[in-house]
């Protein structure tokens, strides 16, 4: 069976004009030989820190943003070889949630107009008694009251906007969601109920979830695996407890160290481990060298390539075998 | 939606005086051919004239509002003028506002070459103080009511264009937007469902508060004789004609004051209406205040 999405070597860069106006212009890469898949009815989780390029990746998967280098296949259609027409037929296909839900609901629109959008950018359900009637199911599943069809936006609070945008993503029964940090924005007891929604809804609808977030925690309760990246590059990857609990790369072992832990006496124990730059060491080929806690002059001079070092453990480090025994630093 | 904006509009005090000022002055063009008939049916903008005597003269049973020199009915001025106040400042803020639309949105739409050489332009028009370029392309033109508004219309519309790119840019770049573009949605339906209606309503109340402005910078044209013509029913002229009577004689210094009050005042109490009712209009404009 085709995975809902295949990434293989990723690059993309955006063109940067240097400050000087006849300066010649510069390329930023912000994907790095990306490489990923999302099984079906699988939900990765996609974690690294602001600015590593999540969003992007996010973006490129959504056809918004165009790439340099590689493949990304959705259903097996490569996206750059598709037509306006077939690119519109795979909109009902993936579907995204952003994190802002005060940004991504139009204000001047109520919520009838904006559950109504997607089917009238694709002429479905033109029959204005079955329309009714699928607005009012799709306000229910994601538990908002039928009778907020004709309120606007601005009347309702930021976990029942997220439920709308929510809603207005799952207007096409789309097999794919893009969900870009969709709680982050959001008070913790909200989250958790748009936590306990998202899960909910990609069971019973058979979705596949592609999930961004800088949290482990809420990573941890949603995702079947997840991937850590940094600057544009996929750093390790792993089942999510795999991940947690034995964590390979020097970065992943980090994001954890500064995770804080709700019994004080560990918290104590556990001091963050400092990420200080080193400009130095922007010679080495990998990305992390510049912060890394292990770093070996010696050794990471060549470049690691990613490596499964056990089932559907993928890590990129130069010193693997990296360590054996449990780090101290994981989540029990 | 209507019936909400008519709504908000009369619970707030201000705007509702405003309301009042500009919904009397709508009556007032309306009714012009009624409260003060036309005399001369090939112009009725053309003032009515008793005699030739440069005095002007107190309100009188016959005058209401008295007369300027040149025996000029200001009632008259006053009625018809507001016609025309009206005829200048919509006309002149409905083009100004659709030619700023259009070029602002080509230039946010566009961006690029296309950007930088419409933006540049509206800075060199912004470069030169409106009146004064109104003034010399009035002058190039020739003096004439039409002339004047053509003049105005050239300099009021970079402010629109200005505010329409920069609103259309910050748009553009929210998320609502990249979520219509990612359900499918494409150019056509983006600026017209999500951009411009997202996009147009600072430029709506600045079009509300530039009316009043228009008819005031009218006014000054006309005062400077490069609008109107003497013997038009215009706010500026009927105060150009007061020039000469702002002082009376050394034991009564206010002896004409009728002259500059009655044009000055209605001058005023328009602008005034207009700016009220902008202010209203932003507040009514934001959905946020339901």
């Amino acid at each position: 069976m085709k995975n809902p999405v295949e990434i293989k070597n990723l690059y993309k860069s955006y063109p940067r004009r240097g400050l000087h106006l006849l300066s010649k212009p510069e390329d930023k890469t912000v994907l790095h030989n990306v490489t990923m898949q999302v099984a079906e009815r699988e939900i990765v989780g996609l974690v690294g820190e602001s600015g590593c390029g999540k969003t992007t990746l996010a973006k490129v998967l959504l056809g918004l943003e165009s790439y340099q280098a590689g493949s990304v296949k959705v259903n097996g259609l490569e996206l750059k070889d598709l037509s306006k027409a077939g690119f519109k037929k795979l909109r009902r296909q993936v579907q995204v949630v952003f994190q802002d839900p005060y940004s991504s609901l139009d204000p001047r629109q109520t919520v009838r107009q904006i559950l109504c959008e997607p089917w009238d950018i694709h002429n479905m359900h033109l029959d204005p008694a079955e329309r009714e009637k699928l607005l009012c199911a799709l306000l229910r599943s994601v538990g908002l009251d039928p009778l907020y069809l004709d309120r606007w936006p601005h009347e309702f609070s930021g976990g029942q906007r997220q439920r709308i945008a929510i809603a207005r993503a799952l207007a096409l029964e789309p097999q794919l969601l893009v969900a870009d940090e969709p709680v982050s924005a959001l008070d913790v007891s909200v989250q958790a109920q748009i936590l306990n929604l998202l899960k909910d809804i990609s069971r019973t609808r058979a979705l596949s979830m592609l999930f961004i977030s800088h949290d482990f925690a809420v990573a941890r309760f949603l995702c079947d695996r997840i991937a850590v990246m940094y600057r544009g590059q996929i750093l390790e990857s792993a089942p999510t407890e795999q991940l947690l609990l034995n964590p390979q790369h020097p970065y992943t072992e980090a994001l954890l160290s500064a995770v804080p832990m709700p019994d004080p006496h560990m918290q104590k124990v556990r001091q963050p481990i400092p990420l200080k730059y080193q400009p130095k060491r922007t010679q080495s080929p990998c990305p992390y060298a510049p912060r890394c806690q292990y770093y070996q002059a010696a050794q990471c001079g060549r470049s690691a390539a990613e490596t499964e070092i056990s089932a559907g453990h993928f890590c990129a480090c130069v010193r693997l075998p990296f360590q054996k025994e449990k780090s101290s630093y994981a989540i029990q | 939606m209507n019936n909400r904006i008519f709504k908000r509009i009369l619970q707030n005090k201000a705007s509702l005086a405003g309301f009042v000022l500009v919904a009397l002055f709508a009556l007032v063009a309306l009714l012009a051919p009624v409260l003060a008939p036309v005399h001369n049916p090939h112009d009725p903008y053309q003032l009515p004239q008793s005699s030739y005597s440069m005095t002007p003269q107190p309100p009188s049973a016959e005058h209401i509002f008295g007369t300027t020199e040149q025996q000029y009915d200001l009632y008259y001025g006053v009625v018809w003028g507001t016609r025309l106040a009206f005829k200048i400042g919509i006309t002149v803020t409905f083009f100004a506002f659709l030619i700023g639309l259009f070029l602002g949105a080509a230039a946010a739409y566009f961006g690029g070459m296309i950007d930088e050489l419409i933006m540049r332009f509206t800075d060199v028009v912004f470069a030169v103080p409106s009146l004064v370029l109104a003034m010399v392309i009035a002058a190039m033109l020739g003096p004439d009511t039409h002339n004047m508004m053509i003049a105005l219309t050239a300099v009021a519309w970079p402010s629109y264009a200005r505010l329409v790119r920069g609103d259309i840019l910050s748009v553009k770049q929210r998320d609502f937007v990249t979520a219509s573009r990612a359900l499918g949605a494409r150019g056509p339906r983006l600026l017209l469902k999500h951009i411009l209606p997202n996009s147009i309503y600072p430029s709506v109340v600045v079009a509300s508060l530039d009316i009043g402005y228009i008819v005031l910078t009218a006014a000054s044209l006309s005062f400077l004789g490069l609008g109107a013509q003497p013997g038009t029913a215009d706010w500026g002229q009927l105060i150009a004609m007061a020039r000469n009577w702002v002082l009376g004689s050394s034991t009564n210094t206010f002896a004409y004051w009728y002259t500059v009050v009655v044009p000055g005042g209605v001058i005023f109490l328009f602008v005034l209406g207009w700016n009220l009712l902008g202010d209203g209009f932003r507040d009514i404009l934001d959905p946020r205040q339901g």
